[in-house]
Protein backbone atom coordinates (compact mmCIF):
# COMPACT_ATOMS: atom_id res chain seq x y z
CA UNK A 1 0.00 0.00 0.00
CA UNK A 2 2.78 2.39 0.99
CA UNK A 3 4.89 1.57 -2.05
CA UNK A 4 1.76 2.01 -4.12
CA UNK A 5 1.30 5.54 -2.77
CA UNK A 6 4.98 6.28 -3.38
CA UNK A 7 4.78 5.15 -7.00
CA UNK A 8 1.63 7.19 -7.42
CA UNK A 9 3.30 10.30 -5.97
CA UNK A 10 6.27 9.81 -8.29
CA UNK A 11 3.98 9.49 -11.30
CA UNK A 12 2.13 12.58 -10.13
CA UNK A 13 5.33 14.66 -9.95
CA UNK A 14 6.63 13.42 -13.30
CA UNK A 15 3.37 13.98 -15.14
CA UNK A 16 2.95 17.41 -13.55
CA UNK A 17 6.43 18.45 -14.73
CA UNK A 18 5.86 17.17 -18.25
CA UNK A 19 2.46 18.86 -18.37
CA UNK A 20 3.64 22.23 -17.11
CA UNK A 21 6.97 22.43 -18.93
CA UNK A 22 6.00 20.92 -22.26
CA UNK A 23 2.32 20.36 -22.98
CA UNK A 24 0.98 23.55 -21.41
CA UNK A 25 3.34 25.53 -23.65
CA UNK A 26 1.97 24.03 -26.87
CA UNK A 27 -1.11 25.63 -28.35
CA UNK A 28 -2.21 24.30 -31.71
CA UNK A 29 -4.07 26.81 -33.90
CA UNK A 30 -4.83 28.91 -30.83
CA UNK A 31 -7.53 26.50 -29.73
CA UNK A 32 -6.13 23.13 -28.76
CA UNK A 33 -4.07 22.58 -25.61
CA UNK A 34 -3.35 19.04 -24.46
CA UNK A 35 -3.90 18.15 -20.80
CA UNK A 36 -1.87 14.96 -20.67
CA UNK A 37 -1.98 14.87 -16.88
CA UNK A 38 -5.53 13.50 -17.15
CA UNK A 39 -3.96 10.14 -17.93
CA UNK A 40 -3.07 9.91 -14.25
CA UNK A 41 -6.76 10.07 -13.32
CA UNK A 42 -7.79 7.75 -16.16
CA UNK A 43 -5.32 5.12 -14.95
CA UNK A 44 -6.28 4.95 -11.28
CA UNK A 45 -7.52 1.41 -10.49
CA UNK A 46 -11.21 0.55 -10.80
CA UNK A 47 -11.82 0.31 -7.08
CA UNK A 48 -10.20 3.59 -6.10
CA UNK A 49 -12.71 5.08 -3.69
CA UNK A 50 -14.75 7.99 -4.89
CA UNK A 51 -13.24 10.25 -2.21
CA UNK A 52 -9.66 9.35 -3.07
CA UNK A 53 -10.37 9.96 -6.74
CA UNK A 54 -11.78 13.40 -5.97
CA UNK A 55 -8.81 14.42 -3.82
CA UNK A 56 -6.27 13.31 -6.45
CA UNK A 57 -8.13 15.14 -9.23
CA UNK A 58 -8.41 18.32 -7.19
CA UNK A 59 -4.73 18.30 -6.19
CA UNK A 60 -3.57 17.65 -9.72
CA UNK A 61 -5.81 20.35 -11.16
CA UNK A 62 -4.63 22.85 -8.56
CA UNK A 63 -0.95 22.06 -9.22
CA UNK A 64 -1.38 22.70 -12.93
CA UNK A 65 -3.40 25.84 -12.16
CA UNK A 66 -0.64 27.33 -10.03
CA UNK A 67 1.86 26.99 -12.83
CA UNK A 68 -0.48 28.20 -15.56
CA UNK A 69 -1.95 31.22 -13.75
CA UNK A 70 -5.49 29.90 -13.89
CA UNK A 71 -6.33 29.43 -10.19
CA UNK A 72 -9.32 27.13 -9.79
CA UNK A 73 -10.04 26.43 -13.47
CA UNK A 74 -8.23 23.12 -13.90
CA UNK A 75 -9.06 22.16 -10.33
CA UNK A 76 -12.79 22.57 -10.93
CA UNK A 77 -12.72 20.73 -14.25
CA UNK A 78 -10.55 17.86 -13.01
CA UNK A 79 -12.70 17.42 -9.90
CA UNK A 80 -15.78 17.19 -12.09
CA UNK A 81 -14.07 14.54 -14.18
CA UNK A 82 -12.93 12.63 -11.08
CA UNK A 83 -16.48 12.68 -9.78
CA UNK A 84 -17.95 11.06 -12.86
CA UNK A 85 -15.06 8.76 -13.82
CA UNK A 86 -16.17 5.68 -11.86
CA UNK A 87 -19.68 5.92 -13.29
CA UNK A 88 -18.34 5.99 -16.84
CA UNK A 89 -15.86 3.20 -16.10
CA UNK A 90 -18.68 1.02 -14.74
CA UNK A 91 -20.30 1.06 -18.20
CA UNK A 92 -17.21 -0.49 -19.77
CA UNK A 93 -16.55 -3.05 -17.04
CA UNK A 94 -17.37 -6.59 -18.17
CA UNK A 95 -17.42 -9.92 -16.37
CA UNK A 96 -14.11 -11.32 -17.54
CA UNK A 97 -12.14 -8.69 -15.67
CA UNK A 98 -10.38 -9.17 -12.34
CA UNK A 99 -11.98 -7.40 -9.41
CA UNK A 100 -9.65 -4.41 -9.22
CA UNK A 101 -8.16 -3.72 -12.63
CA UNK A 102 -6.27 -0.74 -14.05
CA UNK A 103 -8.20 0.77 -16.98
CA UNK A 104 -6.19 0.33 -20.17
CA UNK A 105 -6.15 -1.12 -23.66
CA UNK A 106 -5.52 -4.61 -22.31
CA UNK A 107 -8.29 -4.67 -19.71
CA UNK A 108 -10.97 -2.71 -21.58
CA UNK A 109 -9.84 -3.54 -25.15
CA UNK A 110 -8.83 -0.67 -27.40
CA UNK A 111 -12.37 0.32 -28.30
CA UNK A 112 -13.55 0.43 -24.71
CA UNK A 113 -10.52 2.31 -23.47
CA UNK A 114 -10.74 4.95 -26.20
CA UNK A 115 -14.45 5.60 -25.69
CA UNK A 116 -13.98 5.68 -21.90
CA UNK A 117 -11.08 8.17 -22.22
CA UNK A 118 -12.93 10.29 -24.77
CA UNK A 119 -15.94 10.59 -22.49
CA UNK A 120 -13.85 11.57 -19.46
CA UNK A 121 -11.63 14.03 -21.36
CA UNK A 122 -14.65 15.53 -23.12
CA UNK A 123 -16.33 16.24 -19.79
CA UNK A 124 -13.13 17.78 -18.44
CA UNK A 125 -12.75 20.21 -21.36
CA UNK A 126 -16.43 21.09 -21.46
CA UNK A 127 -16.29 22.21 -17.82
CA UNK A 128 -12.91 23.89 -18.32
CA UNK A 129 -13.85 26.01 -21.32
CA UNK A 130 -17.29 26.91 -20.02
CA UNK A 131 -15.63 28.25 -16.87
CA UNK A 132 -12.88 30.02 -18.81
CA UNK A 133 -15.24 31.69 -21.27
CA UNK A 134 -17.73 32.48 -18.53
CA UNK A 135 -18.00 36.14 -19.41
CA UNK A 136 -17.36 35.96 -23.14
CA UNK A 137 -19.56 33.18 -24.44
CA UNK A 138 -19.11 32.25 -28.05
CA UNK A 139 -20.78 28.90 -28.65
CA UNK A 140 -18.87 28.08 -31.82
CA UNK A 141 -15.52 28.93 -30.29
CA UNK A 142 -16.39 26.86 -27.24
CA UNK A 143 -17.28 23.87 -29.39
CA UNK A 144 -14.11 24.23 -31.43
CA UNK A 145 -11.91 24.49 -28.33
CA UNK A 146 -13.52 21.51 -26.59
CA UNK A 147 -13.40 19.28 -29.66
CA UNK A 148 -9.87 20.10 -30.78
CA UNK A 149 -8.40 19.89 -27.27
CA UNK A 150 -10.18 16.62 -26.53
CA UNK A 151 -8.92 15.04 -29.74
CA UNK A 152 -5.38 16.31 -29.20
CA UNK A 153 -5.26 14.96 -25.64
CA UNK A 154 -6.80 11.70 -26.84
CA UNK A 155 -4.01 11.38 -29.40
CA UNK A 156 -1.35 11.68 -26.70
CA UNK A 157 -3.22 9.33 -24.37
CA UNK A 158 -3.37 6.73 -27.15
CA UNK A 159 0.31 7.12 -28.02
CA UNK A 160 1.32 6.79 -24.37
CA UNK A 161 -0.91 3.72 -24.05
CA UNK A 162 0.86 2.10 -27.02
CA UNK A 163 4.25 2.46 -25.36
CA UNK A 164 3.18 1.79 -21.80
CA UNK A 165 4.65 -1.38 -20.25
CA UNK A 166 1.96 -2.04 -17.71
CA UNK A 167 -1.00 -2.27 -19.99
CA UNK B 1 -32.96 9.56 11.75
CA UNK B 2 -30.86 6.43 11.27
CA UNK B 3 -31.91 6.23 7.64
CA UNK B 4 -30.94 9.82 7.00
CA UNK B 5 -27.55 9.29 8.63
CA UNK B 6 -26.97 6.14 6.62
CA UNK B 7 -27.89 7.98 3.47
CA UNK B 8 -25.47 10.79 4.26
CA UNK B 9 -22.62 8.40 5.06
CA UNK B 10 -23.23 6.37 1.94
CA UNK B 11 -23.12 9.44 -0.24
CA UNK B 12 -20.32 11.28 1.55
CA UNK B 13 -18.39 11.72 -1.70
CA UNK B 14 -21.10 14.10 -2.82
CA UNK B 15 -20.16 16.43 -0.02
CA UNK B 16 -16.47 16.16 -0.79
CA UNK B 17 -17.25 16.90 -4.42
CA UNK B 18 -19.27 19.97 -3.54
CA UNK B 19 -16.58 21.13 -1.10
CA UNK B 20 -13.75 20.80 -3.64
CA UNK B 21 -15.74 22.47 -6.41
CA UNK B 22 -16.57 25.20 -3.89
CA UNK B 23 -12.88 25.79 -3.18
CA UNK B 24 -12.16 25.92 -6.93
CA UNK B 25 -14.85 28.52 -7.50
CA UNK B 26 -13.63 30.63 -4.59
CA UNK B 27 -10.17 30.53 -6.20
CA UNK B 28 -11.51 31.49 -9.61
CA UNK B 29 -13.54 34.39 -8.26
CA UNK B 30 -11.01 35.64 -5.71
CA UNK B 31 -8.18 35.71 -8.24
CA UNK B 32 -10.14 38.23 -10.22
CA UNK B 33 -10.92 40.49 -7.29
CA UNK B 34 -8.46 39.90 -4.55
CA UNK B 35 -5.06 41.46 -4.85
CA UNK B 36 -3.05 39.08 -2.66
CA UNK B 37 -3.71 35.87 -4.49
CA UNK B 38 -0.14 35.74 -5.83
CA UNK B 39 0.47 32.54 -3.88
CA UNK B 40 -1.71 30.60 -6.29
CA UNK B 41 0.00 31.91 -9.42
CA UNK B 42 3.35 31.40 -11.08
CA UNK B 43 4.59 34.46 -9.17
CA UNK B 44 5.06 32.25 -6.11
CA UNK B 45 8.66 31.34 -5.39
CA UNK B 46 8.61 27.64 -6.34
CA UNK B 47 6.92 28.07 -9.69
CA UNK B 48 8.79 31.31 -10.32
CA UNK B 49 12.21 29.81 -9.76
CA UNK B 50 11.37 26.81 -11.89
CA UNK B 51 10.25 28.97 -14.79
CA UNK B 52 13.32 31.13 -14.35
CA UNK B 53 15.65 28.14 -14.74
CA UNK B 54 13.73 27.00 -17.78
CA UNK B 55 13.84 30.41 -19.38
CA UNK B 56 17.59 30.61 -18.65
CA UNK B 57 18.07 27.49 -20.73
CA UNK B 58 15.67 28.71 -23.37
CA UNK B 59 17.36 32.11 -23.57
CA UNK B 60 20.75 30.56 -24.20
CA UNK B 61 19.56 29.42 -27.62
CA UNK B 62 18.28 32.86 -28.48
CA UNK B 63 21.41 34.80 -27.52
CA UNK B 64 22.44 35.60 -31.06
CA UNK B 65 19.17 37.13 -32.18
CA UNK B 66 18.85 38.90 -28.84
CA UNK B 67 22.29 40.42 -29.37
CA UNK B 68 21.39 41.58 -32.83
CA UNK B 69 18.26 43.22 -31.51
CA UNK B 70 20.21 44.99 -28.77
CA UNK B 71 22.81 46.28 -31.19
CA UNK B 72 20.04 47.57 -33.39
CA UNK B 73 18.32 49.26 -30.48
CA UNK B 74 21.63 50.79 -29.40
CA UNK B 75 22.05 52.31 -32.82
CA UNK B 76 18.58 53.79 -32.71
CA UNK B 77 19.19 55.24 -29.25
CA UNK B 78 22.53 56.72 -30.30
CA UNK B 79 20.85 58.38 -33.25
CA UNK B 80 18.20 59.77 -30.99
CA UNK B 81 20.78 61.18 -28.58
CA UNK B 82 22.51 62.85 -31.48
CA UNK B 83 19.29 64.38 -32.73
CA UNK B 84 18.39 65.63 -29.26
CA UNK B 85 21.84 67.15 -28.78
CA UNK B 86 21.48 69.08 -32.00
CA UNK B 87 18.09 70.29 -30.97
CA UNK B 88 19.46 71.35 -27.60
CA UNK B 89 22.12 73.39 -29.37
CA UNK B 90 19.39 75.36 -31.06
CA UNK B 91 17.93 76.26 -27.69
CA UNK B 92 21.28 77.16 -26.20
CA UNK B 93 20.88 80.90 -26.50
CA UNK B 94 17.20 80.99 -25.86
CA UNK B 95 15.99 82.49 -22.62
CA UNK B 96 13.30 79.84 -22.63
CA UNK B 97 15.85 77.09 -22.06
CA UNK B 98 16.00 77.00 -18.28
CA UNK B 99 12.26 76.90 -17.92
CA UNK B 100 11.82 74.42 -20.75
CA UNK B 101 14.23 71.85 -19.37
CA UNK B 102 12.95 72.29 -15.84
CA UNK B 103 9.39 71.51 -16.91
CA UNK B 104 10.35 68.46 -18.93
CA UNK B 105 12.60 67.01 -16.26
CA UNK B 106 10.80 67.88 -13.08
CA UNK B 107 7.17 67.28 -13.83
CA UNK B 108 7.14 63.53 -13.89
CA UNK B 109 10.09 61.34 -13.07
CA UNK B 110 9.79 58.11 -14.99
CA UNK B 111 12.37 55.48 -14.13
CA UNK B 112 13.10 52.43 -16.25
CA UNK B 113 14.10 49.03 -14.88
CA UNK B 114 14.91 46.08 -17.08
CA UNK B 115 13.32 42.71 -16.35
CA UNK B 116 13.04 39.35 -17.97
CA UNK B 117 9.88 37.47 -18.85
CA UNK B 118 10.13 34.03 -17.26
CA UNK B 119 6.67 32.77 -18.17
CA UNK B 120 3.87 33.95 -20.43
CA UNK B 121 0.82 32.73 -22.28
CA UNK B 122 -1.16 34.11 -25.21
CA UNK B 123 -3.88 31.61 -26.00
CA UNK B 124 -6.34 32.13 -23.16
CA UNK B 125 -8.98 34.79 -22.59
CA UNK B 126 -7.05 36.09 -19.58
CA UNK B 127 -3.34 35.77 -20.17
CA UNK B 128 -0.66 36.60 -17.65
CA UNK B 129 3.08 37.06 -17.72
CA UNK B 130 5.64 36.51 -14.96
CA UNK B 131 8.70 38.76 -14.60
CA UNK B 132 11.88 38.06 -12.62
CA UNK B 133 11.76 41.30 -10.60
CA UNK B 134 9.55 41.75 -7.57
CA UNK B 135 8.81 43.85 -4.51
CA UNK B 136 12.39 43.44 -3.25
CA UNK B 137 13.63 45.21 -6.40
CA UNK B 138 11.12 48.00 -6.00
CA UNK B 139 8.38 46.77 -8.33
CA UNK B 140 4.89 47.79 -7.26
CA UNK B 141 1.44 46.94 -8.63
CA UNK B 142 0.19 49.30 -11.35
CA UNK B 143 3.61 50.04 -12.81
CA UNK B 144 3.76 50.00 -16.59
CA UNK B 145 5.65 47.37 -18.61
CA UNK B 146 6.99 48.02 -22.11
CA UNK B 147 9.07 45.99 -24.55
CA UNK B 148 11.46 47.37 -27.11
CA UNK B 149 8.65 47.58 -29.66
CA UNK B 150 5.96 49.09 -27.46
CA UNK B 151 3.52 48.66 -24.60
CA UNK B 152 3.31 45.21 -23.00
CA UNK B 153 1.05 45.61 -19.98
CA UNK B 154 0.68 46.63 -16.35
CA UNK B 155 2.02 44.99 -13.16
CA UNK B 156 -0.85 43.29 -11.34
CA UNK B 157 0.65 41.55 -8.33
CA UNK B 158 4.12 41.22 -6.86
CA UNK B 159 5.82 38.72 -4.61
CA UNK B 160 9.32 39.18 -3.17
CA UNK B 161 11.27 38.34 -6.31
CA UNK B 162 8.66 37.94 -9.02
CA UNK B 163 5.79 39.93 -10.38
CA UNK B 164 2.69 39.11 -12.39
CA UNK B 165 1.76 41.28 -15.38
CA UNK B 166 -1.62 41.80 -16.99
CA UNK B 167 -0.50 42.10 -20.62
CA UNK B 168 -2.56 43.69 -23.37
CA UNK B 169 -3.79 40.15 -24.05
CA UNK B 170 -6.11 40.02 -21.07
CA UNK B 171 -9.80 40.88 -20.98
CA UNK B 172 -9.08 42.95 -17.86
CA UNK B 173 -6.47 45.06 -19.66
CA UNK B 174 -7.69 48.59 -20.22
CA UNK B 175 -5.13 51.11 -21.41
CA UNK B 176 -5.98 54.57 -22.60
CA UNK B 177 -4.60 55.22 -26.08
CA UNK B 178 -4.46 58.01 -28.61
CA UNK B 179 -4.27 57.93 -32.39
CA UNK B 180 -0.98 59.66 -33.15
CA UNK B 181 -1.31 62.99 -34.86
CA UNK B 182 -4.96 63.39 -33.84
CA UNK B 183 -6.71 64.19 -30.59
CA UNK B 184 -8.90 61.10 -30.41
CA UNK B 185 -8.62 58.99 -27.29
CA UNK B 186 -10.01 55.57 -26.58
CA UNK B 187 -9.43 52.56 -24.34
CA UNK B 188 -7.72 49.50 -25.79
CA UNK B 189 -9.56 46.21 -25.21
CA UNK B 190 -8.59 42.68 -26.02
CA UNK B 191 -11.40 40.32 -27.01
CA UNK B 192 -9.63 36.99 -26.99
CA UNK B 193 -8.55 35.04 -30.04
CA UNK B 194 -5.64 36.19 -32.17
CA UNK B 195 -2.65 37.39 -30.12
CA UNK B 196 -1.69 39.95 -32.78
CA UNK B 197 -4.78 42.15 -32.56
CA UNK B 198 -6.56 44.29 -29.99
CA UNK B 199 -9.43 46.77 -30.33
CA UNK B 200 -10.09 50.46 -29.77
CA UNK B 201 -13.83 50.29 -29.17
CA UNK B 202 -15.09 53.82 -28.69
CA UNK B 203 -13.29 56.18 -31.05
CA UNK B 204 -15.41 59.30 -31.57
CA UNK B 205 -16.98 59.59 -35.02
CA UNK B 206 -15.92 63.15 -35.61
CA UNK B 207 -12.25 62.24 -35.31
CA UNK B 208 -10.11 62.23 -38.42
CA UNK B 209 -7.91 59.21 -38.85
CA UNK B 210 -7.48 56.31 -41.19
CA UNK B 211 -6.11 52.84 -41.65
CA UNK B 212 -2.36 52.77 -41.06
CA UNK B 213 -2.32 55.41 -38.33
CA UNK B 214 -0.15 54.65 -35.32
CA UNK B 215 -1.73 54.18 -31.90
CA UNK B 216 0.26 55.44 -28.88
CA UNK B 217 -0.32 55.77 -25.14
CA UNK B 218 -2.23 58.86 -24.08
CA UNK B 219 -0.11 59.63 -21.02
CA UNK B 220 -3.26 60.42 -19.01
CA UNK B 221 -3.02 57.58 -16.54
CA UNK B 222 0.51 58.34 -15.25
CA UNK B 223 1.31 54.65 -15.63
CA UNK B 224 2.87 55.16 -19.05
CA UNK B 225 4.55 58.28 -20.37
CA UNK B 226 2.78 59.74 -23.39
CA UNK B 227 3.54 58.58 -26.94
CA UNK B 228 4.80 55.07 -26.32
CA UNK B 229 3.86 53.07 -29.42
CA UNK B 230 1.14 50.43 -29.10
CA UNK B 231 0.22 49.37 -32.62
CA UNK B 232 -1.16 50.30 -36.05
CA UNK B 233 -4.83 50.64 -36.99
CA UNK B 234 -5.39 47.88 -39.47
CA UNK B 235 -9.17 47.68 -39.85
CA UNK B 236 -11.98 50.17 -39.17
CA UNK B 237 -15.69 49.55 -38.69
CA UNK B 238 -18.75 51.02 -36.95
CA UNK B 239 -19.36 50.00 -33.37
CA UNK B 240 -22.45 47.93 -32.62
CA UNK B 241 -24.59 50.89 -31.61
CA UNK B 242 -23.24 52.98 -34.50
CA UNK B 243 -22.17 55.82 -32.23
CA UNK B 244 -18.44 55.18 -32.39
CA UNK B 245 -15.77 53.72 -34.59
CA UNK B 246 -14.25 50.41 -33.70
CA UNK B 247 -10.67 49.94 -34.81
CA UNK B 248 -8.67 46.76 -34.96
CA UNK B 249 -5.11 47.48 -33.89
CA UNK B 250 -2.20 45.34 -34.95
CA UNK B 251 0.07 45.29 -31.89
CA UNK B 252 3.77 46.10 -32.25
CA UNK B 253 4.81 43.70 -29.51
CA UNK B 254 5.01 40.05 -30.53
CA UNK B 255 3.53 38.34 -27.48
CA UNK B 256 4.32 34.88 -28.78
CA UNK B 257 8.02 35.63 -28.49
CA UNK B 258 8.93 38.05 -25.76
CA UNK B 259 12.12 38.08 -23.69
CA UNK B 260 13.30 41.36 -22.18
CA UNK B 261 11.01 44.12 -20.98
CA UNK B 262 11.28 47.40 -19.08
CA UNK B 263 9.27 48.24 -15.98
CA UNK B 264 8.36 51.91 -15.74
CA UNK B 265 8.19 53.47 -12.32
CA UNK B 266 6.72 56.93 -11.91
CA UNK B 267 7.81 58.97 -8.90
CA UNK B 268 5.22 61.63 -9.49
CA UNK B 269 2.39 59.15 -9.80
CA UNK B 270 1.14 59.21 -6.22
CA UNK B 271 0.99 62.96 -6.31
CA UNK B 272 -1.07 62.85 -9.49
CA UNK B 273 -3.50 60.20 -8.31
CA UNK B 274 -3.92 61.92 -4.96
CA UNK B 275 -4.76 65.13 -6.73
CA UNK B 276 -7.23 63.34 -9.01
CA UNK B 277 -8.92 61.69 -6.03
CA UNK B 278 -9.23 65.03 -4.29
CA UNK B 279 -10.86 66.44 -7.39
CA UNK B 280 -13.37 63.60 -7.58
CA UNK B 281 -14.42 64.11 -3.99
CA UNK B 282 -15.17 67.75 -4.34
Amino acid sequence: MTSNTLIRTRNFAMLALVQVLIFSQIHLFGYATACVYLIFLLKLPRHTSQNELLVWSFLFGLTVDIFCNTPGLNAAAATAMGFIRNTILAIFTHKGLPDDFVPGARSLKWGGYIVYSLACIGIFYTVLFILELFTISYASELFLSVTSSTLLTMLFVTVIECFSRTR
Amino acid sequence: MQTILNFLIKHNHWFLFILLEGISFVLIVSFNNYQNAAMFTSANSIAGNMYETLSDIDRYFGLKSENDALVEQNAVLLNEIQALKEELKGYQDSTMLAEHVAIAGGRQGYRYMSARVVNSSYNKVDNYMTLDKGAAQGVKPEMGVIGKDGVVGIIYQTSDNFSLVIPLLNSKSNINCRVKGTGSYSALHWEGGDARYSYLIDLPRYAVFEKGDTVVTSGFSSIFPADIPVGVIDYLEDSKDGLFYRARVELFVDFTNIGNVFIIGNDGKEEQSELEKKGEKE
